[in-house]
């Protein structure tokens, strides 16, 4: 009977889904738990020390308080710069001015990791709109200016773009990625091309500069997240993993083409019309 | 002077460790770069190495085998943000760590790992000194055998020279009363 092989089939297709939607729900915590332990490393360097230096705090605010509340008590000059001298004073004074700044260094760091770590998570509120890339690129440009200003020119090779179905704010995420780590792989002063031009249903944006390079065994790593080259407390070495689950999540590519002593190439490509999800009709 | 060694890739690490070890008056030296680590293992006897564990040019345990080897008798301990099972048990067995400290730390906690670590090293070091007292000792009483061997065989029954009640030497063959 056609009726009951229709309801078979659907039982089917709706267990079929289910099990869809398992797998990805699994794929998901699997990252997010490789993504934590990397976290946690990551995070525990800076709130080590940043931890350890409020215990150095407190040790010195001790000190300071005897020498303080001395004030009232001592008999004479001569008995508070006695205990002056016997809390090192001198060595208080300049090493505090270290430890603020060291430790603001360190919760700058966890601070910067907890934003990115939120952007791998999907943002339900934001929604796909139709948007114009250019306008973002220059939105990015202008948040990013005084990186850029003193390390590169930036030349605009912009061809004629449709509006595109897209989370803007994300991609600026990206754009600004992209030209962060191009300025800081050239060494001097250097040129950052951005380029964009429509093929079909898709746009292309590339970031192009003339920099110093990707090395050919780093090639394959640098979307892992934490990789990077910069020095310790430069670089989290998220940028980059970050852009490429944006775009991913764009239904986009993002490939990359690199001369060591040349320059870099990242090249993305995003459909102009994100395909229709299952759940609409 | 006691002296410790701090090696980690992250410079506000050791800054923040020198720190809170400063009152307890050791000698401190920090190194972020290994090979300059390796290189002061040369130029200083340390009662304490404590090493990160993951840096991006040598992980902390391959470090801390390199110093065991120079330095026998410095204590190692490690510091790490992993805190897993697995870098712990290599840790163990490969550098024979003492402590696996992890980060963040506690100032109570580091302070007391590092003074039991120096009382190991001192204890370590006290016991190699009475070592080579004894093995002293027993080269000089050998060498005292050997000459007493030479002697005998050269004068037979001069090691056993008899004396008198006041030290006097019998000359006779008579066993003495
Ligand atoms: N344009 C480029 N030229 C040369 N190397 C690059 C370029 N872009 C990225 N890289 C390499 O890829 C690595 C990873 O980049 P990514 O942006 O993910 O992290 P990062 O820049 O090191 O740190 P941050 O989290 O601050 O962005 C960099 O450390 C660098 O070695
Ligand atoms: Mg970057």
């Amino acid at each position: 009977m056609p009726h009951t092989d229709m309801s078979e089939r659907e039982q089917l297709s709706a267990r079929l889904e289910q099990a869809n939607r398992q797998l990805l729900q699994s794929e998901k915590m699997a990252a997010i738990g490789q993504l934590a332990a990397g976290v946690a490393h990551e995070i525990n360097n800076p709130v080590g020390y940043v931890y350890s230096n409020l215990q150095s705090l407190e040790t010195y605010l001790g000190d300071l308080f005897r020498l303080t509340d001395a004030i009232d008590s001592a008999d004479s000059v001569a008995d508070l710069q006695s205990i002056k001298r016997n809390i090192d004073y001198d060595f208080i004074r300049t090493d505090l001015g270290d430890l603020l700044a060291e430790s603001r260094e360190g919760i700058e760091r966890v601070r910067k990791i907890i934003a990115a770590m939120k952007d791998f998570s999907y943002v339900e509120d934001e929604a796909f709109k139709l948007a114009n890339l250019h306008q973002g690129i220059e939105t990015t440009l202008n948040v990013v200016n005084n990186e850029l200003k003193y390390k590169a020119e930036v030349v605009r090779d912009f061809g004629d773009l449709p509006d595109i179905e897209c989370i803007l704010s994300q991609l600026n995420q990206v754009v600004m990625n992209l030209l962060v780590n191009a300025a800081h792989a050239i060494e001097g002063f250097g040129r950052i091309t951005i380029r964009t031009r429509q093929d079909n249903d898709q746009v292309i944006l590339e970031v192009e500069d003339n920099g110093k390079g990707i090395a050919e065994e780093h090639l394959t790593r640098i979307f892992e997240p934490f990789f990077t080259t910069k020095p310790v407390g430069k670089g989290t070495g998220l940028g980059l993993s970050l852009s490429f689950n944006i775009i991913e999540k764009h239904n986009g590519r993002m490939d990359v083409h690199s001369t060591p002593g040349q320059g870099t190439c990242f090249r993305i490509s995003l459909p102009v019309r994100q395909p229709a999800t299952e759940d609409k009709p | 002077m006691i002296k410790i060694q701090l090696v980690d890739d992250e410079a506000n690490i050791l800054s923040a460790l020198k720190r809170l070890l400063r009152p307890q008056g050791w000698e401190i030296h920090g190194f972020t770069d290994v090979e300059e680590a390796l290189g002061s293992l040369r130029e200083h006897n340390y009662a304490v190495i404590i090493s990160d564990y993951q840096m991006p040019t040598a992980d902390g345990v391959t470090y801390l085998q390199f110093a065991k080897q120079r330095q026998p008798d410095a204590v190692r301990l490690v510091l790490s943000a992993h805190g897993d099972r697995n870098s712990m048990i290599k840790a163990i067995n490969q550098a024979e760590v003492y402590r696996f400290l992890s980060k963040p730390w506690d100032e109570h906690e580091i302070v007391a790992a590092i003074k039991s670590a120096i009382d190991l090293h001192l204890l370590r070091a006290e016991n190699r000194h009475l070592l080579k007292q004894v093995q002293h000792q027993q080269t000089l009483i050998r060498a005292r055998e050997q000459e007493l061997l030479r002697l005998e065989q050269e004068n037979p029954g001069i090691t056993r020279v008899m004396r008198d009640d006041d030290g006097s030497v019998l000359l006779d063959d008579d066993e003495p009363r």
